[in-house]
């Protein structure tokens, strides 16, 4: 299992060279620039020209990736250009609301996902067994900012349950945030929980077919104890896989939602970078998100290893 | 066992929520009265020297003050100032005297020396400042006063002091003289800076130790007074966000509202709407150094083609909200006239005549426009198909703002651009006017209209000048106006006592 | 399977199959009308998608126009059903070359072992940034236009079949027939071309439907962005990013492309369940 863990570490590395590289390329071929960006209307060439070379950006493109490898090096992603503080800053500053969207719409994701899941493969062959599964199909074919603005036009704008946008003045606190975060997170959930639903069903139904479980069926046991116990326990390791992946499509939802929702998390920061052409926000943002995702794959593997005993040996 | 994994992640993650958004909630007491503002999106910077963009000017305007401001005619008057300056006979020396007692937000108070120090900085990085910098000779301070001595007689000058974007405000000397854009945050006004949480919020809070000037408000001039707590400034880039967190309550205040959601407001019992005047002139700028538009006869065929009213309903959808109006001032102004030929009588044959006449052989003519103006989009798209209907071939370039305004720079990249130009109460400072601006509308005869202009003091006889100015606009139809139009905004109906102005200003806004 | 008996058995077992599949059925048959209304457009005597009126704006939905009519007085049903065929355009075009290139790229790391890491770390580069993100990021470096949506829409799927080809690939080269045919010393590439493409079509054919689902959606939420296709031309993205603006005072709108999108990408997804279960070949086997 060492073995294995150190050659996936090293493949991390190798993953990690190339999405430096790509950051890299992706965003300084960007046309238009933050010297435009933030002089506004009625800038002239006289000061676009001045403010760029302040930046640095009239240098050579191969200068600038060293520059851009050596601060990497020393673990700095470089200032922003547009919030005039460092990019670790700007991301750290929204990293709490991204964590606490995400978190919570995994949350809920899985909650409704689970069960309905469970539901549908325990209802097999009778007509709900069709029905739930194609309604999630539904749920994933909605794009996630029209379920956003519904959500907004009835439950915030109609009924007031809800704030419409925004995370929330500085002086709340826990509560009143997690009331700002429940519409966005619900909206990011039902596309996820759909994901979830479908595989939860697909796992469920080939650990059902199993022998052991007919055996347990055989001999008596109530169904509830058979799919509870012994059937969920099995199907447990896929669905910890798609967990996995749903962390990853709810970051990128998240740009969505954060937008919909005018949430000021690193999705927003990201949008808004591209906007703004504020390369070294783009360039740290997409480092720190595609890093995330990286490790997060390599612990559901180590994840995946305790609780497979078939792949530990 | 097995599942902690995942499980403690999670655990990890919402543990780290709650203990870092405690603290915040522990050292912060709630302000009694706080009125919530959304704006148009984050402010580039806080400097309102270095920008002339309309969030910061809204913004910093609590917070910095000029030593002249605007009344609600757009008549210059004192505000740092504690009189109109004395003009010397030849028109060349200003002196200005300064009110005393001013206090700074770090408890220091006004000299002429920071005086000095910020309209000096003004001149090296602000874009109205540098309009003023090569005629002034001299800037220097004498007790309470300061003297502005100028090469020529030079109009605007008044004007630009007052203005609110690419302002020139009073800071202490030694943040003028520490370097641009100021990092510190030191003003005269009603409001001082407590916080600013890029892309969430911009808190200011009520400052204790303000010294207003006296009279009875009148626009920006007059007694100024901070009634609330604290202002805070959300930016909502969406604008249906905005709409929606005003009909929520969520903010008291919002503006650059999509015209067509005003009927939500005049349903609204909790919120009004604001059409807010005055109007800004919405323009088509031709590029004269372009081989197709560099030829008048086609801009005048561009002039033929296009009905404004198609172009503005389009643009704005309720007719409140535009006049067709070809003046570049709008009605109401001293600057504005009537005499605008060609303007709203679309004639495609006419048009096709004078593409004819031009030798036109089916050239692409390049329209570059922008969805983060939404209206001015929406006007591309018809004033596409008006100028296809009588003869152009249109490419219509959709692009963001700031690929718009890097565009824009390059002479080979484009035949004409949408914009717009906020309000200014001083007629050189329109951007189209400009000959170093994009477009390049640089004539001889213009050049001396313009000069003749801006040497000119009496107030009547500029009116009559800037007449020949606009003439001349039509004519040679560098830009085309569009015409004029005015921004909706939404206010609380528990507000109290708002000036409607183009950059909203809540000093002597109280909440009922 | 050898012969004409045969491949007439595997036909009735299809049919018979696909009649026990009634979801699978309506979703074909919803494509295919889909796909043929686009297609006729222009014989179907319907109001111009593009020509402006702007004394029609913003009219309800009525007999006149059914789904009433945008901001610039464009019939809604017109530019939704010219709209698909720009968005089936793009879904078609980001198919086709993702599957191409990622069936090139997955057969030459599942076949050349040398290569295969290096491209593996590359696709897994690519793949760990979320697609939103990679095609908002490369739209902004391409610019707006029809051609470059496909682009960035392709090298953000591209990786997805990448895997799934290696994957089933490395499977099939344990089995005898491939081993056979290396002792027999055929080239990789024959290898490749003869023996594993045949074998991995159904899951790509698979992984193809649900793409063009995904593709829908990717550029729905990118014109929403604002990052997408050139607003002036009609996609369903465009139009319900537009329709957006007009939430609280033209409902309707939203309403036609909305459900062009959300009943296109269903029954493709059910399309790709369907298949999945037709070309299973663990369920072949039990017959």
């Amino acid at each position: 299992m060492a073995a294995r863990l150190a050659s996936r570490l090293l493949g991390m590395l190798a993953v990690m060279a190339f999405v430096v590289t790509l950051t890299f390329v992706i965003v300084r071929v960007v046309p238009g620039d933050p010297a435009a960006a933030m002089l506004g209307n009625e800038a002239t060439a006289e000061q676009i020209a001045a403010l760029r070379a302040r930046l640095g950006l009239d240098r050579p493109l191969l200068v600038q990736f060293a520059a851009f490898l050596a601060d990497l090096a020393r673990g700095d992603l470089g200032q922003s250009i547009f919030l005039d503080r460092p990019v670790l800053v700007a991301i750290g500053e929204r990293a709490e609301l991204t964590l606490a969207l995400t978190g919570l719409a995994i949350a809920l994701a899985a909650l409704i996902g689970i069960p309905l899941g469970i539901l549908a493969a325990v209802g097999q062959g009778r007509g709900r067994a069709q029905v739930l599964p194609t309604l999630a199909m539904v749920a994933a074919s909605l794009p996630s900012f029209w379920i956003g603005l519904t959500l907004i036009k009835y439950l915030a704008v109609d009924l007031r349950w809800f704030p419409v946008s925004g995370y929330g003045p500085p002086e709340a606190g826990f509560l009143e945030r997690l009331h700002y975060l429940i519409l966005p997170a619900t909206a990011l959930a039902i596309p996820n929980s759909a994901l979830i639903l479908r595989f939860t069903r697909l796992s469920m139904l080939e650990v059902l077919q199993d022998d052991y479980i007919r055996t347990a069926h055989a001999k008596g046991l109530p169904s509830r104890t058979v799919v509870l116990r012994h059937a969920l326990c099995n199907a447990l390791t896929p669905i910890i896989t798609v967990l996995g992946l749903t962390v990853a499509t709810l970051i990128g939802g998240a740009i969505v939602t954060e937008t919909v929702f005018g949430l000021p998390g690193i999705g927003n920061l990201v949008t808004s970078a591209v906007v703004r052409r504020d390369y070294p926000v783009i360039q740290g943002a997409l480092l720190v998100i595609s890093g995330v995702y990286v490790v997060l794959n390599i612990l559901i593997d180590v994840i995946y290893m305790l609780v497979d005993p078939r792949i530990r040996a | 066992m097995r599942k902690t994994g995942l499980q403690g992640l999670l655990a990890a993650a919402v543990i780290q929520a709650i203990v870092s958004t405690a603290p915040a909630t522990a050292q912060q007491a709630a302000p009694t009265s706080v009125i919530n503002v959304a704006t148009i999106g984050e402010p580039p910077t806080l400097d309102p020297a270095t920008t002339t963009s309309d969030v910061v000017s809204i913004i910093t305007q609590h917070v910095f003050e000029t030593l002249y401001t605007f009344t609600a005619r757009w008549e210059v008057a004192p505000l740092l100032a504690a009189a109109m300056p004395t003009l010397s006979e030849d028109g060349k020396l200003y002196t200005i005297p300064l009110r005393t007692g001013v206090k700074f937000h770090n408890g220091k108070t006004m000299s002429a020396d920071d005086v000095v120090a910020s309209l000096k900085r003004w001149m090296e990085v602000s874009a109205r400042g540098k309009l003023a910098a090569p005629v002034v000779e001299s800037v220097t301070a004498s007790g309470d006063t300061v003297a502005i001595r100028l090469r020529q007689p030079f109009a605007p000058l008044l004007p630009l002091l007052a203005m609110n974007n690419g302002a020139a405000v009073i800071v202490p000397f030694e943040i003028a003289t520490a370097g641009s854009p100021i990092k510190e945050f030191i003003g005269t006004g009603p409001y001082r800076l407590i916080e600013h949480r890029p892309d969430q919020y911009i808190r200011l809070g009520r400052f204790d130790g303000y010294v207003s000037p006296k009279g009875t408000p009148d626009g920006y001039a007059g007694e100024r007074k901070a009634l609330v707590d604290e202002l805070r400034f959300a930016p909502v880039p969406n604008a249906n966000t905005r709409v929606s967190g005003m009909l929520s309550g969520q903010f008291q205040f919002a503006d650059s509202l999509p015209s067509e959601t005003i009927s939500q407001f005049e349903n609204s019992r909790e919120v009004k709407p604001l059409v807010a005047g005055p109007s800004w002139p919405f323009v088509i700028i031709n590029n004269t150094k372009s081989k197709l538009t560099g030829n008048p006869l086609v801009r005048q065929a561009m002039l033929a083609a296009l009905g404004a009213e198609d172009l503005l309903t389009a643009a704005f959808g309720n007719p409140k909200f535009f006049d067709v109006d070809g003046s570049i001032y709008s009605a109401g102004t001293i600057y504005h006239d009537s005499t605008t030929p060609g303007y709203n009588k679309p004639d495609p044959k006419k048009a096709a005549e004078l593409l004819k006449r031009a030798g036109y052989k089916g050239e692409t003519l390049r329209l570059i426009t922008s969805q983060q103006f939404d209206f001015m989009y929406k006007m591309a798209v018809v004033a596409k198909q008006q100028l296809e209907d009588a003869g152009f071939k249109v490419e219509l370039l959709v692009m963001d703002w700031a690929s718009v305004v890097r565009q824009r720079e390059d002479p080979n990249a484009w035949e004409s651009f949408t914009s717009y130009n906020t309000f200014v109460p001083e007629p050189s400072l329109l951007t189209f006017v400009n000959p170093a601006y994009a477009g390049w509308w640089d004539t001889p005869e213009k050049a001396a209209a313009l000069d003749a202009f801006n040497r000119e003091m009496d107030p009547a006889k500029r009116a009559e000048l800037w007449k020949v100015v606009q003439r001349l606009l039509y004519e040679q139809a560098s830009t085309l106006i569009v015409g004029q139009f005015r921004n909706l905004a939404a206010i609380s109906a528990k507000l109290d006592g708002y000036q409607p102005m183009p950059w909203s200003a809540f000093w002597n806004v109280s909440i009922k | 399977m050898t012969g004409p008996p045969a491949s007439r058995l595997a036909l009735a077992l299809v049919v018979r199959r696909v009649a026990g599949r009634p979801l699978l059925l309506i979703a074909a048959v919803v494509l295919v009308a889909i796909v043929a209304i686009a297609l006729c457009a222009p014989l179907l005597d319907l109001p111009s998608p593009t020509r402006l009126a702007i004394s029609r704006r913003l009219r309800p939905p009525s007999a006149e126009h059914l789904f009433g009519t945008d901001e610039f007085g464009r019939d809604v049903l017109s530019r939704t059903i010219y709209g698909a065929r720009t968005s089936l355009l793009v879904g078609l075009l980001v198919v086709a070359a993702a599957t191409v290139a990622g069936t090139a790229i997955g057969l030459l790391a599942g076949c050349i072992r040398r290569l295969d890491a290096l491209l593996m770390r590359f696709t897994d580069a690519l793949m760990a940034f979320p697609d939103i993100l990679l095609a908002i990021a490369l739209m902004a470096s391409l610019g707006p236009s029809l051609f470059n949506v496909v682009i960035a829409l392709t090298i953000v799927y591209t990786p997805r079949v990448a895997r799934i080809v290696r994957g089933a690939t490395l499977v099939l080269r344990e089995l005898p027939f491939v081993e056979a045919a290396q002792s027999f010393g055929a080239s990789p590439l024959r290898i490749a071309v003869k023996h594993l493409l045949p074998n991995v079509l159904a899951p790509i054919l698979v992984q193809a439907t649900f793409l063009f689902a995904y593709t829908v959606l990717t550029e729905a939420a990118l014109s929403f962005l604002g990052a997408g296709v050139p607003p002036t031309t009609p996609t369903w993205g465009n139009m319900i990013a537009a329709a957006q603006q007009y939430m609280h005072q033209a409902g309707w709108l939203i309403l036609a492309p909305g459900l062009a999108i959300v009943v296109t990408a269903v029954s493709l997804q059910l399309l790709g369940d369907g298949l999945r279960d037709l070309l299973d070949p663990r369920m072949r086997q039990h017959f």
